[in-house]
Protein backbone atom coordinates (compact mmCIF):
# COMPACT_ATOMS: atom_id res chain seq x y z
CA UNK A 1 0.00 0.00 0.00
CA UNK A 2 0.96 3.84 -0.71
CA UNK A 3 1.92 5.88 2.28
CA UNK A 4 0.12 8.40 0.25
CA UNK A 5 -3.34 8.98 -0.10
CA UNK A 6 -5.22 7.13 -2.99
CA UNK A 7 -8.09 7.71 -5.01
CA UNK A 8 -10.63 5.19 -5.54
CA UNK A 9 -9.16 5.00 -9.11
CA UNK A 10 -5.76 4.13 -7.52
CA UNK A 11 -5.88 0.45 -8.16
CA UNK A 12 -7.10 0.97 -11.62
CA UNK A 13 -4.40 3.19 -12.62
CA UNK A 14 -2.15 0.74 -11.64
CA UNK A 15 -3.93 -2.24 -13.63
CA UNK A 16 -3.28 0.28 -16.35
CA UNK A 17 0.25 0.75 -15.46
CA UNK A 18 0.25 4.32 -15.08
CA UNK A 19 3.41 5.96 -13.72
CA UNK A 20 2.33 7.17 -10.33
CA UNK A 21 3.86 10.45 -8.11
CA UNK A 22 3.63 12.19 -5.33
CA UNK A 23 0.90 14.91 -5.64
CA UNK A 24 0.24 17.08 -2.82
CA UNK A 25 0.53 14.07 -0.48
CA UNK A 26 -1.52 11.89 -2.77
CA UNK A 27 0.06 9.37 -5.18
CA UNK A 28 -1.54 10.24 -8.13
CA UNK A 29 -0.97 9.13 -12.75
CA UNK A 30 1.71 11.08 -13.90
CA UNK A 31 1.06 9.20 -17.12
CA UNK A 32 0.00 6.00 -19.01
CA UNK A 33 1.47 6.16 -22.02
CA UNK A 34 3.91 8.90 -22.08
CA UNK A 35 2.69 12.87 -21.48
CA UNK A 36 3.31 13.78 -25.00
CA UNK A 37 0.88 11.18 -26.35
CA UNK A 38 -1.44 12.48 -23.81
CA UNK A 39 -1.30 15.68 -24.76
CA UNK A 40 -1.98 14.64 -28.25
CA UNK A 41 -5.12 13.06 -27.09
CA UNK A 42 -6.64 15.99 -25.72
CA UNK A 43 -5.79 18.34 -28.34
CA UNK A 44 -6.87 16.30 -31.44
CA UNK A 45 -9.98 13.65 -29.55
CA UNK A 46 -10.57 13.42 -25.99
CA UNK A 47 -9.07 12.28 -22.72
CA UNK A 48 -9.83 11.96 -19.19
CA UNK A 49 -8.26 12.93 -16.04
CA UNK A 50 -8.67 11.35 -12.11
CA UNK A 51 -8.03 14.78 -10.64
CA UNK A 52 -10.30 13.49 -7.33
CA UNK A 53 -7.21 14.78 -5.55
CA UNK A 54 -8.73 18.12 -5.53
CA UNK A 55 -10.61 19.07 -2.60
CA UNK A 56 -14.60 19.61 -3.09
CA UNK A 57 -16.45 20.54 -0.71
CA UNK A 58 -20.23 21.47 -0.60
CA UNK A 59 -21.34 24.91 0.45
CA UNK A 60 -24.48 26.92 1.22
CA UNK A 61 -26.33 29.21 -1.24
CA UNK A 62 -27.60 31.49 2.24
CA UNK A 63 -24.24 32.26 2.60
CA UNK A 64 -22.87 33.42 -0.54
CA UNK A 65 -22.37 37.13 0.92
CA UNK A 66 -19.94 35.50 3.24
CA UNK A 67 -18.63 33.86 0.35
CA UNK A 68 -18.24 36.64 -1.75
CA UNK A 69 -16.09 38.69 0.88
CA UNK A 70 -13.16 36.49 0.39
CA UNK A 71 -12.73 36.25 -3.01
CA UNK A 72 -12.07 38.74 -6.08
CA UNK A 73 -14.74 37.81 -8.08
CA UNK A 74 -18.30 38.38 -8.23
CA UNK A 75 -19.60 35.31 -7.41
CA UNK A 76 -22.87 36.93 -5.93
CA UNK A 77 -24.77 38.18 -9.25
CA UNK A 78 -23.64 35.62 -12.14
CA UNK A 79 -26.47 33.23 -12.87
CA UNK A 80 -27.54 30.18 -10.38
CA UNK A 81 -26.21 28.25 -13.57
CA UNK A 82 -22.42 29.48 -13.69
CA UNK A 83 -19.13 28.04 -13.47
CA UNK A 84 -16.97 30.50 -11.69
CA UNK A 85 -12.65 30.52 -11.74
CA UNK A 86 -12.13 32.73 -9.08
CA UNK A 87 -9.05 33.21 -6.41
CA UNK A 88 -9.56 33.27 -2.53
CA UNK A 89 -7.31 36.53 -1.69
CA UNK A 90 -5.70 37.30 1.81
CA UNK A 91 -5.54 40.87 3.42
CA UNK A 92 -2.64 41.42 1.53
CA UNK A 93 -4.14 40.98 -1.87
CA UNK A 94 -2.17 37.54 -2.11
CA UNK A 95 -3.92 34.52 -3.55
CA UNK A 96 -4.42 31.77 -0.43
CA UNK A 97 -5.81 29.55 -3.77
CA UNK A 98 -7.43 29.60 -6.99
CA UNK A 99 -10.50 27.49 -7.13
CA UNK A 100 -13.60 26.88 -9.70
CA UNK A 101 -17.14 27.58 -7.59
CA UNK A 102 -20.08 25.83 -9.09
CA UNK A 103 -22.80 27.95 -8.66
CA UNK A 104 -26.42 26.27 -8.78
CA UNK A 105 -29.81 27.27 -7.09
CA UNK A 106 -29.49 25.37 -3.97
CA UNK A 107 -25.53 24.93 -3.41
CA UNK A 108 -22.18 25.67 -4.56
CA UNK A 109 -19.47 22.95 -4.94
CA UNK A 110 -15.97 24.93 -4.37
CA UNK A 111 -13.24 23.02 -6.25
CA UNK A 112 -9.61 23.75 -4.61
CA UNK A 113 -5.64 22.67 -5.31
CA UNK A 114 -4.73 20.03 -3.40
CA UNK A 115 -2.33 21.17 -1.37
CA UNK A 116 -4.21 24.09 -0.08
CA UNK A 117 -8.20 22.17 0.70
CA UNK A 118 -6.63 22.28 4.68
CA UNK A 119 -5.46 25.66 3.99
CA UNK A 120 -8.94 26.65 2.77
CA UNK A 121 -11.09 24.50 4.90
CA UNK A 122 -9.04 26.48 7.36
CA UNK A 123 -9.97 29.88 6.10
CA UNK A 124 -13.35 28.85 5.79
CA UNK A 125 -13.69 28.07 9.49
CA UNK A 126 -11.92 31.42 10.41
CA UNK A 127 -14.70 33.31 8.49
CA UNK A 128 -17.20 30.71 9.62
CA UNK A 129 -18.54 29.43 6.57
CA UNK A 130 -19.85 25.75 6.62
CA UNK A 131 -18.97 22.94 4.29
CA UNK A 132 -19.17 19.90 3.66
CA UNK A 133 -16.25 17.83 2.71
CA UNK A 134 -16.80 15.43 -0.42
CA UNK A 135 -13.25 15.09 -1.07
CA UNK A 136 -13.47 11.47 -0.13
CA UNK A 137 -16.74 10.57 -0.82
CA UNK A 138 -16.46 11.38 -4.15
CA UNK A 139 -14.41 11.11 -7.34
CA UNK A 140 -13.53 14.08 -9.57
CA UNK A 141 -13.38 13.14 -13.62
CA UNK A 142 -12.40 15.74 -16.18
CA UNK A 143 -12.67 14.68 -20.01
CA UNK A 144 -11.11 17.19 -21.92
CA UNK A 145 -10.49 17.58 -25.82
CA UNK A 146 -11.39 18.59 -28.74
CA UNK A 147 -14.27 15.78 -28.88
CA UNK A 148 -14.72 15.95 -25.19
CA UNK A 149 -18.24 17.75 -25.60
CA UNK A 150 -19.52 15.27 -28.44
CA UNK A 151 -18.51 12.10 -26.14
CA UNK A 152 -20.08 13.50 -23.20
CA UNK A 153 -23.40 14.41 -24.32
CA UNK A 154 -24.10 10.88 -25.34
CA UNK A 155 -23.64 10.27 -21.84
CA UNK A 156 -25.35 13.47 -20.29
CA UNK A 157 -26.38 16.75 -20.81
CA UNK A 158 -23.86 19.06 -21.58
CA UNK A 159 -24.37 22.96 -20.55
CA UNK A 160 -22.91 26.23 -22.35
CA UNK A 161 -19.50 27.06 -21.16
CA UNK A 162 -18.52 28.19 -18.18
CA UNK A 163 -22.11 26.49 -17.01
CA UNK A 164 -22.80 24.23 -14.11
CA UNK A 165 -25.72 21.14 -13.93
CA UNK A 166 -27.05 18.15 -12.47
CA UNK A 167 -28.24 15.26 -14.05
CA UNK A 168 -28.49 11.87 -12.15
CA UNK A 169 -25.56 10.50 -10.72
CA UNK A 170 -23.79 13.21 -12.10
CA UNK A 171 -22.80 17.03 -10.85
CA UNK A 172 -21.34 18.80 -13.18
CA UNK A 173 -19.54 21.97 -14.63
CA UNK A 174 -17.93 22.80 -18.64
CA UNK A 175 -14.45 24.59 -18.26
CA UNK A 176 -12.48 23.10 -19.74
CA UNK A 177 -9.66 22.81 -17.08
CA UNK A 178 -7.24 22.12 -19.35
CA UNK A 179 -7.63 24.85 -21.63
CA UNK A 180 -9.34 22.42 -24.54
CA UNK A 181 -13.17 22.40 -24.46
CA UNK A 182 -14.34 20.24 -21.20
CA UNK A 183 -16.52 18.60 -18.89
CA UNK A 184 -15.79 18.32 -15.05
CA UNK A 185 -17.67 15.29 -13.30
CA UNK A 186 -18.24 14.89 -9.98
CA UNK A 187 -19.53 11.19 -9.42
CA UNK A 188 -19.49 8.75 -6.19
CA UNK A 189 -16.99 6.91 -5.12
CA UNK A 190 -19.52 3.46 -6.37
CA UNK A 191 -20.13 5.05 -9.86
CA UNK A 192 -16.61 6.08 -11.26
CA UNK A 193 -15.69 2.88 -12.80
CA UNK A 194 -18.76 2.23 -14.76
CA UNK A 195 -18.51 5.92 -15.28
CA UNK A 196 -14.81 5.51 -16.91
CA UNK A 197 -15.82 2.25 -18.73
CA UNK A 198 -18.35 4.47 -20.56
CA UNK A 199 -15.97 7.13 -21.33
CA UNK A 200 -13.19 4.23 -22.29
CA UNK A 201 -16.12 2.18 -24.49
CA UNK A 202 -16.35 5.82 -26.35
CA UNK A 203 -12.71 6.19 -27.25
CA UNK A 204 -11.70 8.30 -24.69
CA UNK A 205 -8.26 8.05 -23.33
CA UNK A 206 -6.82 8.12 -19.58
CA UNK A 207 -4.18 10.57 -19.62
CA UNK A 208 -2.16 11.75 -16.16
CA UNK A 209 -0.98 14.61 -14.21
CA UNK A 210 2.03 15.35 -16.56
CA UNK A 211 0.04 16.18 -19.97
CA UNK A 212 -2.45 17.75 -17.16
CA UNK A 213 0.63 20.15 -17.02
CA UNK A 214 2.02 20.50 -20.36
CA UNK A 215 -1.69 21.55 -21.65
CA UNK A 216 -2.70 24.24 -18.96
CA UNK A 217 0.66 25.51 -19.57
CA UNK A 218 0.13 26.07 -23.43
CA UNK A 219 -2.97 26.96 -22.88
CA UNK A 220 -1.61 29.97 -20.67
CA UNK A 221 -3.40 28.78 -17.46
CA UNK A 222 -1.45 29.21 -14.16
CA UNK A 223 -0.47 26.37 -11.79
CA UNK A 224 -1.23 27.19 -8.11
CA UNK A 225 2.00 26.71 -6.35
CA UNK A 226 4.16 28.24 -9.35
CA UNK A 227 2.35 31.36 -11.35
CA UNK A 228 0.33 31.80 -8.21
CA UNK A 229 1.17 31.27 -4.91
CA UNK A 230 0.84 33.03 -0.84
CA UNK A 231 3.07 35.86 -2.02
CA UNK A 232 1.47 37.13 -5.41
CA UNK A 233 -1.53 39.09 -6.32
CA UNK A 234 -4.25 38.23 -8.71
CA UNK A 235 -3.20 41.92 -10.42
CA UNK A 236 1.03 40.63 -10.13
CA UNK A 237 0.14 37.45 -11.53
CA UNK A 238 -1.87 38.70 -14.85
CA UNK A 239 -4.85 37.42 -13.47
CA UNK A 240 -6.72 41.02 -13.37
CA UNK A 241 -9.81 39.92 -15.38
CA UNK A 242 -10.79 37.27 -12.53
CA UNK A 243 -11.15 41.04 -10.25
CA UNK A 244 -14.87 41.67 -10.94
CA UNK A 245 -15.94 41.83 -7.20
CA UNK A 246 -17.48 45.51 -6.67
CA UNK A 247 -18.08 44.90 -3.73
CA UNK A 248 -15.44 45.23 -1.07
CA UNK A 249 -13.65 41.70 -0.03
CA UNK A 250 -10.84 40.65 1.68
CA UNK A 251 -7.40 42.10 0.15
CA UNK A 252 -9.71 44.47 -1.91
CA UNK A 253 -7.45 47.75 -0.06
CA UNK A 254 -3.99 46.01 -1.67
CA UNK A 255 -5.15 44.86 -4.54
CA UNK A 256 -6.63 48.39 -6.01
CA UNK A 257 -3.22 50.19 -4.28
CA UNK A 258 -1.46 47.70 -7.06
CA UNK A 259 -3.91 48.37 -10.10
CA UNK A 260 -3.67 52.25 -9.77
CA UNK A 261 0.31 52.52 -8.92
CA UNK A 262 1.31 49.31 -11.06
CA UNK A 263 4.04 49.12 -8.85
CA UNK A 264 3.86 45.55 -8.64
CA UNK A 265 5.29 42.03 -9.65
CA UNK A 266 4.99 41.01 -13.53
CA UNK A 267 3.99 37.68 -14.47
CA UNK A 268 4.81 37.09 -18.18
CA UNK A 269 4.74 34.58 -21.08
CA UNK A 270 8.20 33.96 -22.91
CA UNK A 271 9.44 31.50 -25.69
CA UNK A 272 12.55 30.75 -26.67
CA UNK A 273 13.94 29.95 -30.18
CA UNK A 274 16.70 27.18 -28.55
CA UNK A 275 16.26 23.30 -27.48
CA UNK A 276 16.90 24.28 -23.57
CA UNK A 277 14.04 24.35 -21.32
CA UNK A 278 14.16 26.97 -19.05
CA UNK A 279 12.76 25.44 -16.33
CA UNK A 280 11.54 26.84 -12.25
CA UNK A 281 13.43 28.22 -10.87
CA UNK A 282 15.44 29.56 -14.06
CA UNK A 283 16.86 33.38 -13.36
CA UNK A 284 16.74 35.92 -16.21
CA UNK A 285 16.99 39.66 -16.99
CA UNK A 286 15.48 42.06 -19.30
CA UNK A 287 16.71 45.33 -19.15
CA UNK A 288 18.10 45.11 -15.93
CA UNK A 289 14.97 43.60 -14.90
CA UNK A 290 15.40 40.40 -12.97
CA UNK A 291 13.23 38.16 -13.25
CA UNK A 292 12.57 33.78 -11.95
CA UNK A 293 10.35 31.46 -13.91
CA UNK A 294 7.54 30.30 -12.51
CA UNK A 295 6.83 27.05 -14.61
CA UNK A 296 8.64 26.03 -18.10
CA UNK A 297 8.18 22.99 -20.87
CA UNK A 298 8.21 22.36 -24.57
CA UNK A 299 4.95 23.61 -26.34
CA UNK A 300 3.78 20.30 -28.05
CA UNK A 301 2.02 22.28 -30.57
CA UNK A 302 4.42 25.06 -31.07
CA UNK A 303 7.84 22.49 -30.88
CA UNK A 304 9.70 25.01 -28.60
CA UNK A 305 10.47 25.62 -25.08
CA UNK A 306 7.39 28.52 -22.79
CA UNK A 307 7.01 29.41 -19.78
CA UNK A 308 5.76 32.01 -17.33
CA UNK A 309 8.68 33.80 -15.58
CA UNK A 310 8.04 36.26 -12.44
CA UNK A 311 9.31 39.92 -12.80
CA UNK A 312 10.02 42.45 -10.13
CA UNK A 313 8.52 45.14 -12.50
CA UNK A 314 7.56 45.69 -15.51
CA UNK A 315 10.32 44.75 -17.72
CA UNK A 316 10.45 47.65 -20.81
CA UNK A 317 11.69 45.46 -23.41
CA UNK A 318 10.69 42.25 -24.91
CA UNK A 319 13.99 39.95 -25.12
CA UNK A 320 14.94 38.20 -22.06
CA UNK A 321 18.59 36.27 -21.05
CA UNK A 322 17.73 33.38 -19.46
CA UNK A 323 21.05 31.76 -17.37
CA UNK A 324 20.10 28.23 -17.66
CA UNK A 325 23.03 26.06 -16.02
CA UNK A 326 25.26 28.45 -17.16
CA UNK A 327 24.54 29.11 -20.62
CA UNK A 328 22.94 32.86 -21.40
CA UNK A 329 19.74 31.59 -23.94
CA UNK A 330 17.73 34.45 -25.41
CA UNK A 331 13.94 34.38 -25.30
CA UNK A 332 11.33 36.50 -26.10
CA UNK A 333 7.79 37.86 -24.15
CA UNK A 334 4.87 37.22 -25.50
CA UNK A 335 1.44 39.55 -25.16
CA UNK A 336 -0.98 37.11 -26.51
CA UNK A 337 -1.77 33.34 -25.65
CA UNK A 338 1.09 31.07 -26.25
CA UNK A 339 -1.98 29.27 -28.60
CA UNK A 340 -4.28 31.61 -30.59
CA UNK B 1 31.87 -5.59 -30.68
CA UNK B 2 32.17 -6.50 -27.24
CA UNK B 3 28.88 -6.93 -24.73
CA UNK B 4 26.86 -3.96 -23.85
CA UNK B 5 28.09 -2.32 -20.57
CA UNK B 6 26.35 -0.05 -18.38
CA UNK B 7 27.30 2.76 -16.06
CA UNK B 8 25.81 3.90 -12.45
CA UNK B 9 24.75 7.03 -14.49
CA UNK B 10 22.28 4.95 -16.97
CA UNK B 11 24.60 5.31 -19.75
CA UNK B 12 25.40 2.30 -22.25
CA UNK B 13 27.94 1.41 -24.38
CA UNK B 14 29.77 -0.92 -26.14
CA UNK B 15 33.45 -0.87 -27.06
CA UNK B 16 34.58 -1.93 -31.26
CA UNK B 17 37.88 -1.91 -31.21
CA UNK B 18 39.27 1.36 -30.77
CA UNK B 19 35.73 3.48 -30.45
CA UNK B 20 32.93 2.59 -28.65
CA UNK B 21 28.96 3.86 -29.17
CA UNK B 22 27.24 5.42 -26.63
CA UNK B 23 23.68 6.27 -25.65
CA UNK B 24 21.62 6.35 -22.74
CA UNK B 25 19.69 3.09 -20.77
CA UNK B 26 15.62 1.36 -20.92
CA UNK B 27 15.12 2.26 -17.60
CA UNK B 28 16.68 5.71 -17.94
CA UNK B 29 14.73 7.09 -20.61
CA UNK B 30 11.57 5.36 -18.64
CA UNK B 31 12.53 7.93 -15.71
CA UNK B 32 13.04 11.15 -18.05
CA UNK B 33 9.31 10.49 -20.03
CA UNK B 34 9.03 11.98 -23.02
CA UNK B 35 12.58 13.25 -24.52
CA UNK B 36 11.90 16.79 -26.46
CA UNK B 37 15.71 18.22 -27.31
CA UNK B 38 19.00 17.01 -27.55
CA UNK B 39 22.27 18.79 -27.37
CA UNK B 40 24.34 16.49 -28.96
CA UNK B 41 28.09 17.88 -28.59
CA UNK B 42 30.80 18.34 -32.14
CA UNK B 43 32.94 16.02 -34.12
CA UNK B 44 35.94 16.52 -32.63
CA UNK B 45 35.16 17.74 -28.94
CA UNK B 46 37.54 15.53 -26.28
CA UNK B 47 36.26 14.49 -23.18
CA UNK B 48 37.30 12.88 -20.27
CA UNK B 49 35.42 10.22 -18.22
CA UNK B 50 32.59 11.93 -16.21
CA UNK B 51 32.22 14.73 -18.42
CA UNK B 52 28.90 15.71 -19.83
CA UNK B 53 28.45 14.86 -23.21
CA UNK B 54 24.90 15.23 -24.32
CA UNK B 55 22.15 17.26 -22.42
CA UNK B 56 18.51 15.26 -22.49
CA UNK B 57 15.47 17.11 -22.02
CA UNK B 58 12.56 15.93 -21.59
CA UNK B 59 9.16 16.59 -20.49
CA UNK B 60 9.64 15.69 -16.63
CA UNK B 61 13.42 16.89 -16.12
CA UNK B 62 17.02 17.61 -17.58
CA UNK B 63 19.38 15.19 -17.66
CA UNK B 64 22.99 14.71 -19.04
CA UNK B 65 24.61 11.72 -20.17
CA UNK B 66 28.34 11.43 -19.22
CA UNK B 67 31.43 10.07 -21.11
CA UNK B 68 32.03 6.35 -20.16
CA UNK B 69 35.84 7.29 -20.67
CA UNK B 70 38.16 9.22 -21.90
CA UNK B 71 37.24 10.27 -25.82
CA UNK B 72 36.82 12.41 -28.44
CA UNK B 73 34.06 12.50 -30.33
CA UNK B 74 34.12 11.02 -34.01
CA UNK B 75 30.36 10.85 -34.88
CA UNK B 76 27.06 12.16 -33.52
CA UNK B 77 23.53 10.74 -34.49
CA UNK B 78 21.80 13.82 -35.87
CA UNK B 79 18.72 12.63 -36.36
CA UNK B 80 18.01 12.87 -32.66
CA UNK B 81 17.99 16.32 -33.45
CA UNK B 82 15.10 16.25 -35.04
CA UNK B 83 13.81 12.65 -33.98
CA UNK B 84 14.44 13.01 -29.98
CA UNK B 85 12.08 10.52 -29.39
CA UNK B 86 14.22 7.72 -30.53
CA UNK B 87 15.25 7.79 -27.26
CA UNK B 88 12.65 6.74 -25.86
CA UNK B 89 11.39 4.43 -28.71
CA UNK B 90 14.93 2.27 -28.85
CA UNK B 91 17.45 3.68 -26.46
CA UNK B 92 19.88 1.09 -27.02
CA UNK B 93 19.76 1.35 -30.73
CA UNK B 94 18.62 3.53 -32.95
CA UNK B 95 18.42 6.31 -30.12
CA UNK B 96 22.43 5.94 -29.88
CA UNK B 97 23.86 8.94 -29.08
CA UNK B 98 27.60 9.14 -29.88
CA UNK B 99 30.40 7.01 -31.39
CA UNK B 100 33.88 8.50 -30.43
CA UNK B 101 37.56 7.07 -29.94
CA UNK B 102 39.42 6.12 -26.60
CA UNK B 103 42.02 8.00 -25.61
CA UNK B 104 42.19 5.56 -22.45
CA UNK B 105 40.43 2.37 -22.36
CA UNK B 106 38.17 1.89 -19.33
CA UNK B 107 35.44 -1.39 -19.82
CA UNK B 108 34.65 -1.24 -16.02
CA UNK B 109 31.13 -0.78 -16.66
CA UNK B 110 28.34 -3.48 -15.72
CA UNK B 111 27.10 -6.26 -17.56
CA UNK B 112 23.34 -5.77 -18.26
CA UNK B 113 22.53 -8.51 -15.47
CA UNK B 114 24.51 -6.35 -12.85
CA UNK B 115 22.83 -3.01 -14.28
CA UNK B 116 19.56 -4.57 -13.85
CA UNK B 117 20.25 -5.44 -10.23
CA UNK B 118 21.67 -2.16 -9.39
CA UNK B 119 18.54 -0.57 -10.72
CA UNK B 120 16.12 -2.71 -8.86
Amino acid sequence: MSEFKTTSLYEFHLSKKAKMIDFAGWSMPFSYEGTLKEHNYVRDGAGYFDVSHMGRLRLKYSQIEDINYLICSDLKNINNTKALYSIFTSESGTAIDDVIFWKFEDDLILICNASNTNKIKTHLDINSIDYEDLTLTTDLIAVQGKNAINIVNEIMTVPDKFSTFKEGKYIYARTGYTGEDGVEVMIDNNDTLDFISDLESRGVQPCGLGSRDTLRLEASLPLYGFELTDDITPVEAGLKWTITNNDNYLGKEAIDEQLNSKQHKHLKKFKLQAKQIARTGTICNSDGVEGVVTSGNISPVLGLPIGFVLFKSNPSDDLVEFDIRGNLVEGNLLYKRFLS
Amino acid sequence: MSETKYLETHEWYIVDGETFTSGISDYAQGELGDIVFVTLPEVGQEFNKGDAIVEVEATKTVAEAYAPMNCVITEVNSTLETEPELINNDPVGEGWMVKAEIKEMDDSGMSYQQYELFIS
